[in-house]
């Protein structure tokens, strides 16, 4: 049962979509520990498999790869910050493994679908996002090695940039990270979708006679 | 490269083929969506050996309906939906939806259906002298295409929530609100994503309402083929080739020709001048490429207090033409939720919480009659490149359409309005709205997108002013037809598939009738 929204409240219940046993980390603004004691991006696994791997069906106009392994981590640096969320007493929880391989296998293989100039231009914005931290908020370590409230903060940074391009840079993570994301599991279900998947048809209501006979 | 299509099937999977082929026919066509799809639809139907190429996959509509969003978007969307309107000067980023598909984009529309306004007839005919182009002259094409597309008036009772508090909004500020009319007949279930194909198979998109008749007349349609020039003989358009796509991994693609009296170029507003400019036509004309419009839209997220769970409905159900004087035409819309909450504003906890509250939020959204300052170019790859300056009339008339849908938002009691300009701060009240109208922000902060490309290969009374002649012909290559959006010579205002199948049936009619003399010339 959802709980009504109440902005700056946090109501994710424990348990709930992102919220696992992983490493805690607390923003920096309400931070009583300092941010060396942050745990660094977990590693991505080298393949990602299982949620929508490629099949028959996905086979590429011009078999080739999806994601270059930099940009998989890159990928998987923004989702684990894009996707955190803060558990009752107000720390950072990171997105959920499971959460960011869908994510990131689904932007492989979208990747992977699309041309060469795609894939190209997704190259290219996967070494700036991973390089401008120092211009943006000054820290001096590329994006995937920043600690989770850091990178969290470069992520919002870029999105309330006054500079519109860094404002797109997110969006061209964020976008296609987020769609496969919230569509299952936990996470669909944090949307209060109510169907099956995203796939089902509506729950229509049944005629009287019809759910008599 | 020889012998026929080594396939029995009617719609080939051109990647299972295990060889190229060299066919003959009466009528090529390059492309399967509203346009290519109705030209060999309706040639067919008047007896001519008709294949169809198509570029993107094919997928059968009953297994395309199961696809959750991330796949549609993956498997049928052009270039996996990142398809992107560079902006030149102070212009957005937008982002731009086709579909790449047997089907085209009729596959991934809303299903919204409009004719061109009056007007904008009106103004084809006496400004441009485009005098076969009136609204009488498309009346018949019109019925044509809605009576196979099952074109239906939405009625009240498909509305969603979300769809009911933009009509309520609206009703507060006097705005008028009417019913949609959509190709999904009386068959809609109101599953609110069409965008990503219909569960429920409602929409009648042209792989449903058009190619199994075609392919039931003896048309051919090769999928993943394709097409990259036009063969040229004696001055006239004599054939394609190109190669077909998606083979086995390391094997050398395989090339195909298809050798026909008329080649009918229907690969859409972005690829048709790639077609025509790699054969040469259009290159003096200075017009092919140039003045491409694309209906930029905009988007506000509205969040109420109580439950909107706007997903049970149409996923669009009503319009208003209030601000047609403003060049702003207001939509009731909607999405899938996975699709939203990416679109919500906000990074990690932000974004979660807003997620959370999706349950609680309606979407409206706005369209703009644009001037066109769209180029179409050849990329570095096989896609084009399409730069975008808009017009500061079109960039103010984005921004204001952005502060109306607020407007309308807050009458209808929503507690904040999520508006489409990254980093600015929730809007809650009409001073918010407005304060934002005027603040000034980069032009690329605003989120932007845009679902009707249209106008690279214009129709035009001579060469000098567009690439092809009131019968779809090319000027400089007699035999080569187009027959896709990039041939409307301005901005329509309206959601663009009836508009362009209504030209392509057209066109299709018109060829039908010369088409002994048209294949006579060749010979």
């Amino acid at each position: 049962m959802l709980t009504p929204y109440a902005p700056g409240a946090s109501d994710t219940p424990k348990g709930a979509a992102g919220v696992g046993k992983d490493p805690k980390c607390r923003r920096p603004s309400t931070a009583d520990e300092p941010s060396y004691a942050l745990a660094p991006m977990r590693t991505p696994p080298a393949t990602l498999a299982a949620p929508g791997a490629a099949g028959p069906d996905d086979r590429l106009d011009w078999p080739g790869a999806g994601l270059s392994p930099r940009s998989r981590r890159v990928a998987w640096a923004v989702a684990e910050a894009l996707l955190c969320d803060e558990d009752d007493r107000g720390d950072l929880v990171p997105a959920s493994p499971e959460t960011c391989d869908r994510a990131v296998a689904a932007l492989d293989l979208s990747i992977g679908r699309s041309s060469a100039d795609v894939r190209r231009g997704f190259a290219a914005l996967s070494l700036v996002m991973e390089l401008l931290p120092i211009f943006v908020i000054g820290a001096f370590a590329r994006m995937s090695r920043l600690p989770l409230d850091r990178r969290l903060a470069y992520l919002e940074a870029l999105e309330g940039s006054r500079i519109g391009l860094l404002s797109m840079l997110l969006i061209a993570f964020k976008v296609p990270l987020c769609i496969p994301a919230f569509e299952e599991g936990e996470d669909l279900l944090s949307t209060g979708f109510d169907r099956a998947t995203t796939a089902s048809r509506r729950r229509l209501p049944v005629a009287p006679a019809r759910e008599a006979a | 490269m020889s012998g026929a299509i080594a396939s029995g099937d009617p719609i080939v999977h051109g990647r299972d083929l295990p060889a190229g082929f060299d066919e003959a026919c009466d009528v090529v066509v390059v492309g399967s969506g509203a346009g290519g799809a109705v030209v060999a639809t309706l040639l067919a139907e008047a007896g001519r050996r008709v294949v169809v190429l198509e570029e993107g996959p094919y997928y059968r509509a009953a297994d395309y309906q199961r696809f959750k969003p991330s796949e549609a978007v993956r498997r049928i969307f052009r270039e996996a939906g990142m398809v992107t309107a560079f902006g030149v000067g102070q212009t957005p980023i937008i982002s731009i939806t086709m579909g790449r598909a047997v089907g085209g984009s009729s596959v991934i529309t809303g299903g919204v259906c409009f004719r061109i306004p009056g007007e904008v007839h009106g103004r084809w005919v006496r400004d441009l002298g485009l005098s076969e182009l009136s609204e009488r002259d498309l009346e018949a094409a019109y019925e044509s295409v809605e009576e196979r597309l099952n074109v239906r008036e939405v009625p009240e009772r498909m509305r969603s929530e979300s769809t009911n508090r933009f009509v309520e909004g609206a009703r507060r500020l006097g705005i008028e609100m009417r019913a949609i009319r959509r190709n999904t007949g009386d068959a809609c279930e109101g599953n609110a994503r069409c965008n990503f194909t219909c569960p429920a198979g409602a929409k009648r998109s042209v792989d449903v309402a058009y190619l199994p008749s075609a392919v039931e007349r003896g048309a051919r349609v090769v999928s993943d083929a394709l097409v990259d020039r036009i063969v040229v003989q004696r001055g006239r358009a004599a054939g394609v080739e190109g190669r077909l796509l998606g083979g086995e991994r390391g094997a050398p693609s395989h090339r195909f020709r298809v050798r026909a009296p008329v080649v009918v170029a229907a690969c859409g507003t972005l690829h048709t001048p790639l077609l025509l400019g790699a054969t040469g036509v259009g290159a003096g004309s200075g017009v092919l490429g140039n003045h491409v419009t694309l209906h930029p839209a905009a988007r506000v997220v509205a969040r109420f207090d109580d439950a909107v769970n706007g997903w049970d409905g149409a996923l669009q159900s009503v319009y208003s033409d209030h601000f047609a004087a403003e060049g702003i035409k207001l939509v009731g819309v909607y999405s899938a939720v996975n699709v939203l909450a990416a679109g919500l504003p906000g990074v990690g906890p932000a974004l979660r919480r807003r997620v959370r509250s999706l349950p609680q939020c309606a979407v409206f959204g706005a369209m703009i009659h644009d001037d066109g300052g769209g180029r179409v170019r050849p990329g570095l790859g096989r896609e084009p490149v399409l730069w975008y300056e808009m017009a500061p009339r079109d960039l103010a008339r984005l921004r204001r359409a952005v502060t109306r849908l607020s407007e309308v938002a807050i009458a209808a009691g929503a507690r904040e309005v999520y508006a489409p300009v990254f980093g600015l701060p929730p809007i809650r009240t009409v001073d918010d709205a407005l304060a934002m109208e005027r603040t000034r922000i980069d032009a690329r902060r605003i989120e932007c997108m845009a679902f009707h490309p249209l106008g690279s290969a214009r129709v035009a009374n001579d060469r000098r002013r567009g690439i092809v002649d009131q019968s779809g012909e090319c000027f400089e290559l007699p035999g080569l037809f187009v027959a896709d959006g990039s041939i409307l010579p301005t901005s329509i205002g309206v959601n663009s598939q009836v508009p362009i199948m209504a030209m392509a049936t057209r066109i299709a009619w018109r060829m039908a009738e010369r088409f002994p003399r048209l294949a006579a010339r060749a010979a």
